[in-house]
């Protein structure tokens, strides 16, 4: 008994030593970003990891003022938000119909949705231009909220179709026993036992959307229009790399979705808790 | 419900000439209207953005484009390609990458997973900090990670000198043996708590009494691991594995940044390649790179289905 | 449920959006400008200033001008010209030549004075005998060194600033003897700049004519002369000549190496190196006091021109061919080609233009800068283009990563590497 729990003793402290190091391994990089994002990129270059001294908050004024990062933050979450909005509800819809229901079609249909992931954005680039300009939509917000629904659309079927394949049978065999339609089986029943899977995806497309740069720098040419992660790239001259304040652009950009991060990834877990619900 | 009996007949009489007795019988079936209003959006959204461009490309491999004039080539492009040197070597580059990877990036995030099921102190806040990687943008990591391997002052060199293995040091970035190495060390850094996220709402979602039972049979986490949630979760890892393959064969931001396929080639990537031949060929030919795309597209459907047929159960796991 | 009221309202919120930053036309006629150099105050505020001041005499037309840095230009250039959409005028360098050759642009010779422009200037823009862009930044190649570093390890530049071929390795040797890197380069974020060395002792060797053909395909890498010039380039490099970080070390950084910390022998760059150095040294820019000197590159035994000099053009505007006010654009292009402001952008901005100008009406701070500058290119027989603006295509890539980066690097033979420009780039 003595030996099982020293080696469960020594399992634990070699356990807790990886999990150190590799925390470590993950958050140090940002942390260090973190202290450049309030150091001048002279005193960074002088010395890369000093400690802040003294603090130079205003250059998170200068990044939101003179810089128009605020115009760049409301741009950015207006496109994504919306994007990520529509993009879920539609993706759900159409895997629930994938996943629940038999119809001739099912297999080929899911298969055409899910083969779009694989082309290379460089080049449907050029062919998503020339239809945005043929609608009307080019440099505009709409239209790039219109091109991210259209890139994240594939992924979010293939995510969620294979979670909602996996809800038993005999909830909706009851359900229909109990006379509910379809529609509200999918309002109900799917969505929310879905919901660790949507939060998931959810967040996925948030992130990839909000970092999105190749759609982003062709599609919008009016300054005021810019999203992000251009107004970073500002920072990132040929000849002149501000690293402070490209370190602040960053902080600026990703502070937010931490938070929002936080905030969803609790509901997440509640929601995984709770998922087993029969 | 008077409501849901409505519903039921409405239904039925909308249903294709079927009988309630029968649409009641196989919840499986429904009716057109119903299945069209959960996909039409779907593939209005399909057919509007990603159709054409897809058609497009196809399209374009079979022409060469030169300013405004296009002229069509047949398959001139596609033998062009085959006997491209740097084509093949973005395709091994791109290869080693799609089937190394996302071995280490399921492991990883399987792991860390477990780790936070089993009850580690401070989950929440490990669960941030192992998550933050994933929200960093691509240019974001590609430029701390550049200054992590910097020669001079990056800290993994810096660690190496200070341990006295100052020998080992080298230029990370700059050597063609290195460079895919760190590069997949980085991206492997970036996607890790993305799968630990994913794996864990798995693990949660499992019927906690198969775990209970296994903990009656005192069994140590290392064989609940290999018995009870790697075979439970088989659908979840391989979605995983399929999902990391794909964004690991299409991968273009993160080399584009840190090395732009060089040094000697050693990082170049099929999608680095399409873009370069797209813009930087000075030239406006799309044909070339579209049929690159067309060529991969081939490759990475065929792989799909391939692993898919090979590592999937045959039957959807109901419990 | 709450997920599709929040999924309508972020729709609507978008459209609105989208609708509220539609452009609402102007009286006057409104051009689109895209220029680069966001981060290069001196250009920046000369192409401000020459827009103001267009804007204020020409009532007709009002300019909207948007810096854009120039990795980003060339991807929505390259975009926009194939949907479109370009803006009336935009920023290009004469190393894409497709945008002529596709009929992107409109000829300029009907709408600017070109007396206005240097007749040197004019072949990196010419096509069928119609010029198509203005080229406001030239540059010449030249190799800056550090006065004191180069005296401390026992090197005594010659009167006429020109090293011999013997001389320039000893140089090395001696700078890493000293624990001194010898020349400062780096090509982490550019095409270009490892190639300096070797391609001017090349062009120093082979004189105009044969470089020329070397440039365009019809001269291999494998004939002997070129074949000496790289082995003395590998003597060089294998001595140790480029700092260990040479393949991630970026352009600014390579600056920064050079005069500041930790401080290099030599650093060969185009003249717009100014941009960089004559900045504020809190942004990067040469401390004060440094003991900057020019020399020339240096004379190769044999040669046929050691005389001879690069001179190329950089940064230039050009118009839209389906731009739908080309009146305006040309209007602005033709305000811009004047001797006043060809002497502006020299005063403002050290750095030579394509533009005619007064020398002798410049007024800087930098006029030592000027005078040695303009004494290493009296006399100079200028060659006209970089290896850049001649390889296109599999050839420039095979440059940049073969001569630029990898033979530098002492990762291939002088054989190797010869035959892989060969491959590339020799027309059989």
């Amino acid at each position: 008994m003595a030996a099982i729990a020293m080696r469960r003793g020594l399992g634990r402290s070699a356990l807790a030593l990886v999990i150190g190091i590799y925390t470590i391994y993950t958050a140090a990089p940002f942390l260090w970003l973190a202290t450049m994002s309030v150091r001048t990129t002279n005193e960074i270059s002088l010395d890369h990891y000093a400690w802040p001294h003294p603090f130079h908050w205003e250059q998170f004024r200068i990044a939101w003022v003179d810089s128009d990062f605020a115009t760049y933050f409301w741009n950015s979450t207006v496109v994504v938000v919306g994007a990520v909005a529509v993009v879920t509800l539609v993706g759900a819809a159409a895997a629930h119909a994938l996943a629940r229901y038999r119809f001739p079609g099912n297999r080929l249909i899911y298969g055409i949705l899910f083969s779009s992931i694989i082309f290379p954005p460089q080049i449907t680039l050029i062919s998503l231009y020339q239809i945005l300009v043929d609608y009307d939509l080019y440099n505009s917000l709409f239209g790039l909220m219109l091109v991210y629904i259209s890139l994240q659309l594939p992924l979010t079927i293939y995510l969620l179709e294979s979670f909602f394949a996996r809800i038993p049978q005999d909830l909706f065999d009851a359900a229909k026993m109990d006379g509910y339609g379809d529609l509200e089986i999918f309002i109900r029943i799917v969505l929310p036992l879905g919901m660790p899977a949507i939060a998931t995806t959810l967040i996925l497309n948030f992130i990839q959307l909000w970092n999105e740069f190749l759609f982003a720098v062709v599609l919008i040419t009016d300054p005021e229009k810019r999203t992000l992660p251009i107004g970073i790239r500002a920072f990132m001259g040929d000849h002149f790399q501000d690293i402070g304040m490209i370190a602040t652009g960053v902080m600026i950009s990703v502070v937010p979705v931490i938070l929002a991060y936080v905030f969803f990834s609790e509901k997440l877990i509640r929601g995984m808790t709770a998922g087993a619900i029969k | 419900m008077s409501q849901a009996v409505d519903g039921n007949e409405a239904a039925a009489a909308r249903g294709t000439g079927a009988p309630s007795a029968r649409s009641m019988a196989d919840p499986r079936r429904t009716s057109w209207p119903i299945l069209l209003i959960f996909l039409v959006p779907a593939l209005v959204v399909y057919g509007a953005m990603t159709a054409y461009p897809a058609f497009r490309t196809i399209w374009d491999s079979f022409f060469t484009i030169d300013g405004s004039d296009v002229s069509f080539v047949g398959l001139s492009n596609y033998r062009d390609l085959m006997s491209d040197e740097t084509f093949w070597i973005a395709v091994r580059n791109t290869a080693i990458w799609s089937f190394v990877a996302p071995i280490l990036d399921v492991a990883t995030g399987l792991l860390l997973a477990v780790a936070l099921y089993a009850g580690v102190p401070f989950a929440r806040f490990l669960r941030v900090a192992w998550f933050t990687p994933v929200l960093l943008s691509y240019v974001v990591v590609a430029i701390l990670w550049m200054w992590i391997y910097n020669y001079d002052w990056g800290i993994v060199n810096l660690a190496l000198r200070a341990v006295g293995l100052g020998s080992l040091a080298s230029s990370w970035l700059g050597s063609p043996n290195l460079a895919l190495g760190a590069l997949i060390v980085t991206h492997a850094w970036k996607w890790a708590g993305f799968n630990m996220v994913v794996c864990l709402a798995a693990i949660h979602s499992l019927p906690g009494e198969v775990l209970e039972a296994a903990e009656l049979d005192n069994c140590g986490w290392g064989a609940k691991l290999r018995w009870i949630i790697v075979p439970m979760l088989r659908p979840t890892l391989l979605n995983l594995y399929i999902l990391a393959f794909i964004g690991k064969m299409k991968i273009f931001d993160l080399v584009w940044i840190m090395t732009g396929g060089g040094p000697l080639w050693a990082t170049e990537t099929v999608s680095t390649y399409v873009y370069k031949r797209a813009f930087n060929w000075n030239s406006f030919d799309l044909g070339y790179p579209s049929a690159i795309a067309t060529v991969w597209f081939c490759v990475v459907c065929a792989a799909v289905v391939t692993l898919n047929r090979l590592l999937r159960s045959t039957e959807r796991l109901e419990y | 449920m709450g997920l599709r009221n929040f999924g309508r309202l972020a729709v609507l919120i978008a459209a609105v959006a989208g609708l509220a930053g539609t452009a609402r036309a102007a009286d006057a006629t409104q051009i689109t400008m895209w220029s680069n150099w966001p981060d290069e105050p001196a250009k920046k505020q000369w192409v401000a200033d020459r827009v103001h001041e267009f804007e204020a005499a020409d009532k007709q037309c009002a300019v909207k001008l948007n810096f854009i840095p120039k990795a980003d230009i060339y991807t929505q250039a390259k975009s926009a010209v194939r949907t479109g959409q370009a803006p009336d005028i935009f920023y290009m360098e004469p190393d894409e030549p497709e945008f002529m050759t596709g009929g992107f642009l409109e000829p300029l010779d009907s709408y600017i004075d070109m007396a206005g422009v240097e007749d040197w200037a004019k072949p990196a823009w010419t096509l069928k005998g119609k010029l198509y862009g203005l080229p406001v930044e030239a540059y010449t190649v030249e190799l800056y060194y550090n006065k004191d570093l180069v005296k401390q390890v026992g090197i005594d530049v010659p009167a006429s600033f020109q090293m011999s071929q013997s001389g320039f390795a000893d140089l090395v040797r001696k700078g890493a003897a000293a624990g001194i890197t010898p020349i400062a380069e780096g090509v982490g974020d550019r095409p270009f700049p490892g190639g300096l060395v070797l391609f001017e002792a090349l062009l120093r060797k082979l004189g105009s004519d044969d470089y020329a053909k070397l440039l365009n395909g019809q001269l291999s890498f494998k004939d002997p002369r070129v074949v000496e010039v790289m082995t003395w380039d590998k003597g060089l490099i294998d001595a140790g000549a480029y700092p260990k970080s040479f393949s991630t070390l970026k352009l600014g950084e390579s600056h920064f190496y050079f005069y500041n910390t930790p401080g290099a022998l030599t650093f060969p760059d185009p003249s717009w190196f100014t941009g960089r150095a004559f900045a504020a040294p809190e942004s990067g820019g040469m401390p004060a006091k440094f003991p900057l000197g020019i020399m020339q590159f240096p004379a190769m035994d044999g040669g046929k021109c050691p005389e001879c000099k690069t001179l190329a053009i950089g940064g230039s505007f050009v118009i839209y061919s389906k731009s739908k006010n080309k009146e305006c654009a040309g209007a602005l292009l033709k305000s811009m080609a004047t001797v006043e402001n060809g002497t502006k952008w020299m005063e403002q901005v050290s750095l030579q233009t394509g533009v005619k100008s007064d020398s002798s009406k410049i007024k800087s701070v930098h006029a030592a800068y000027f005078t040695e500058l303009n004494e290493r290119d009296k006399g100079a027989k200028f060659f006209f283009g970089t290896p850049l603006l001649y390889y296109r295509g599999k050839c420039a890539e095979t440059y940049a990563q073969v001569m630029n980066n990898a033979f530098p690097a002492g990762l291939l033979s002088i054989a190797e590497a010869a035959d892989k420009m060969d491959a590339a780039c020799l027309k059989s």
